[in-house]
C-alpha cells in the first residue's frame, strides 16, 4: 500500500465539510465497501478518507414504520407524508423498513437486490448515488418518485433533483467539500403503482445486466396522472425514459399503450456493449421488460 | 497509526492499527481470532462475515476505524458465551454434514447467527437470501440451509 491513509471520524456535519476543506486529498467515504476494493486492489489511493458513519444527523430514515395517521392520510388522498432519508442509512435499513416496502415498493426492491446481506448491511443509498455507476440500483429506484437530493457544503445547504444529479458514470454535480446529507422522497399519492426489476444471470450477488423501474400514479377515473419509466446501464447515468412516460401519460392503461410505452423507451435507450452484455440485448430487453415491470406494479389490474 | 477501542466478543479491547487496515486484519492479527477468513478480500464471497452491532458484515471491506465503540462478535465467541458448548447452530452444521473443507463455515455461522437473531423462525427461501452472500464450493449449500432451518426449530423449542 502507498502512504497510509488517515481515516477521520468528524461527528458533526460542519467538521465533516471542514476536513474536506483543508485536509489534502480528503474523500468522504461511508459504507466504504466500493472505496475498500478500489483501495486493495490498488486502482484507488485517497491520501483521508472523512467517514460520514458517525454523524448523527445523517443516519435517519422517517418515518420508518406504518402509521394509521398516514393511512387515514393515504386513503383521503391527502398524504403529505413522503420519506427522509439520511446520507448514511444502509440498504440494510431500507430492505428492513416496512414504511419503504409498503409505500416506496421499488426503492425497496431495489435496495434489497444490492450485493450480498453483508455487504446491504454496510453500504449507503448516499455512497451508491454518489458513486454514480450507471447501474446503481437505489437511484434508479429513487428516480421513480421524483427524489431530491439535500447536499451540504461550505456555501450551505441546497436541494437539486436527483434526475439532474449525475453528470456521467462517477461523475456528479457534488461539488468539492460537498457532502449528501438526505435523500427527500416526497408522497406519491394514492392509486400508486411501482415496481423495480433488476435483470441478473444470478438471484443474488450481481451487478444489474439492466435495471428498469416503473411508477404510475393514477387519477381517480384510471387515467394515467404521473408516469415515471427509470433505466438503469441504459445511458452513462441511472437516468429516466421521459419518451416512455409521454406515452403513458394523460392515457388510460391498456395492454397496447403499456407495449408501445416498452418501444418507445428501447428507441431511445443509449445502451452499449459491456463485458456483461451486449447492447443489442440490453434495447431488446427494454422493450419487454418496461411492459413486463408495469404488469408486475400492479396497474394494469 | 490509531488507537481503537471495541468490544470483541463481550470484552473491551484497545489495539493500534494502521489507518488502511480492515477490521479481518485487526481480528486475524492484532487479536489472534482467526474465524473469520480472507477469501476474496472484496466482499463476494462472505468468509470473513462478523456481526457488528447485531448486523452480519463483511470484515475485508470493514475499516478498522470504523469498530471504535462497536460491539463485534465472531465465531470464537459463540462457544466462549455458551459456557464452552458447542450453540444449537454448530451443533446443526455438524449433525447435518453442513461442514466439509471448513473454510467458509465460520462465515456461513455469522450469517445465519445473524438472521436467526432477528428472525427466528425464516422460512428456506429467507436462509438463501440471508446466506447469498457466503460462498460454499464443497456442500452444493443443501445441507448449509438444512442446518439452519434445524437449528431454528431445535432453538424455538
Amino acid at each position: 500500500m502507498a502512504a497510509e491513509l488517515a481515516y477521520l471520524r468528524p461527528t458533526t456535519l460542519s467538521e465533516a465539510v471542514s476536513f474536506l476543506e483543508t485536509v489534502a486529498g480528503a474523500q468522504p467515504v461511508a459504507g466504504a465497501t466500493d472505496v475498500y476494493v478500489g483501495i486493495r486492489s490498488g486502482k484507488h489511493a485517497p491520501a483521508a478518507l472523512v467517514s460520514l458513519k458517525a454523524i448523527p444527523a445523517l443516519g435517519h430514515l422517517t418515518p420508518d414504520s406504518p402509521t394509521d395517521a398516514y393511512e387515514g392520510k393515504a386513503e383521503g388522498g391527502t398524504a403529505d407524508l413522503g420519506v427522509l432519508i439520511g446520507g448514511v442509512v444502509t440498504h440494510g435499513a431500507v430492505e428492513d423498513s416496512e414504511w419503504m416496502r409498503r409505500h416506496f415498493p421499488a426503492v425497496h426492491q431495489a435496495c434489497s437486490g444490492v450485493g450480498s446481506r453483508q455487504v446491504r448491511n454496510v453500504a449507503t443509498l448516499g455512497g451508491n448515488i454518489c458513486n454514480a455507476a450507471p447501474c446503481a440500483d437505489s437511484a434508479v429506484g429513487l428516480l421513480l418518485y421524483d427524489a431530491t437530493l439535500i447536499l451540504a457544503g461550505p456555501a450551505g445547504e441546497r436541494e437539486l433533483p436527483l434526475s439532474d444529479f449525475f453528470v456521467g458514470p462517477g461523475e456528479t454535480r457534488l461539488q468539492p467539500a460537498e457532502i449528501l446529507k438526505e435523500i427527500r422522497v416526497p408522497a406519491p399519492g394514492p392509486r400508486t403503482f411501482a415496481h423495480y426489476w433488476k435483470h441478473t444471470r444470478r438471484k443474488g450477488v450481481e451487478l444489474p445486466l439492466l435495471g428498469v423501474g416503473a411508477r404510475l400514479t393514477l387519477a381517480a377515473d384510471g387515467t394515467v396522472e404521473v408516469a415515471r419509466i427509470s433505466l438503469g446501464v441504459c445511458a452513462p447515468m441511472p437516468t429516466r425514459s421521459r419518451e416512455a412516460e409521454q406515452v403513458l401519460e394523460g392515457k388510460k392503461l391498456t395492454a397496447e399503450l403499456v407495449k408501445e410505452a416498452g418501444e418507445v423507451a428501447a428507441a431511445h435507450a443509449l445502451v452499449r456493449d459491456t463485458w456483461r452484455g451486449r447492447g443489442w440485448y440490453r434495447r431488446e430487453m427494454v422493450r419487454v421488460l418496461v411492459p413486463r415491470v408495469i404488469g408486475l406494479s400492479g396497474a394494469l389490474s | 497509526m490509531k488507537t481503537i477501542t471495541f468490544k470483541v466478543n463481550g470484552a473491551p479491547v484497545t489495539v493500534d492499527v494502521r489507518e488502511d487496515w480492515n477490521l479481518l486484519k485487526v481480528l486475524n492479527e492484532k487479536l489472534e481470532l482467526t474465524g473469520a477468513k480472507e477469501g476474496c478480500g472484496a466482499g463476494e464471497c462472505g468468509a470473513c462475515t462478523v456481526i457488528v452491532d447485531g448486523v452480519a458484515v463483511a470484515s475485508c471491506l470493514y475499516p478498522a476505524c470504523e469498530a471504535e465503540g462497536r460491539e463485534v462478535e465472531t465465531a470464537e465467541g459463540l462457544v466462549l458465551a455458551n459456557g464452552g458448548e458447542l450453540t444449537e447452530l454448530q451443533k446443526a452444521f455438524v449433525a447435518c454434514g453442513a461442514v466439509q473443507c471448513g473454510f467458509c463455515t465460520p462465515g456461513m455461522i455469522m450469517s445465519a447467527k445473524a438472521l436467526l437473531d432477528h428472525n427466528p423462525a425464516p422460512t428456506a427461501q429467507e436462509v438463501k437470501v440471508a446466506l447469498a452472500g457466503n460462498i460454499c464450493r464443497c456442500t452444493g449449500y443443501h445441507q448449509i440451509v438444512e442446518a439452519v432451518l434445524a437449528a431454528a426449530e431445535e432453538m424455538r423449542k
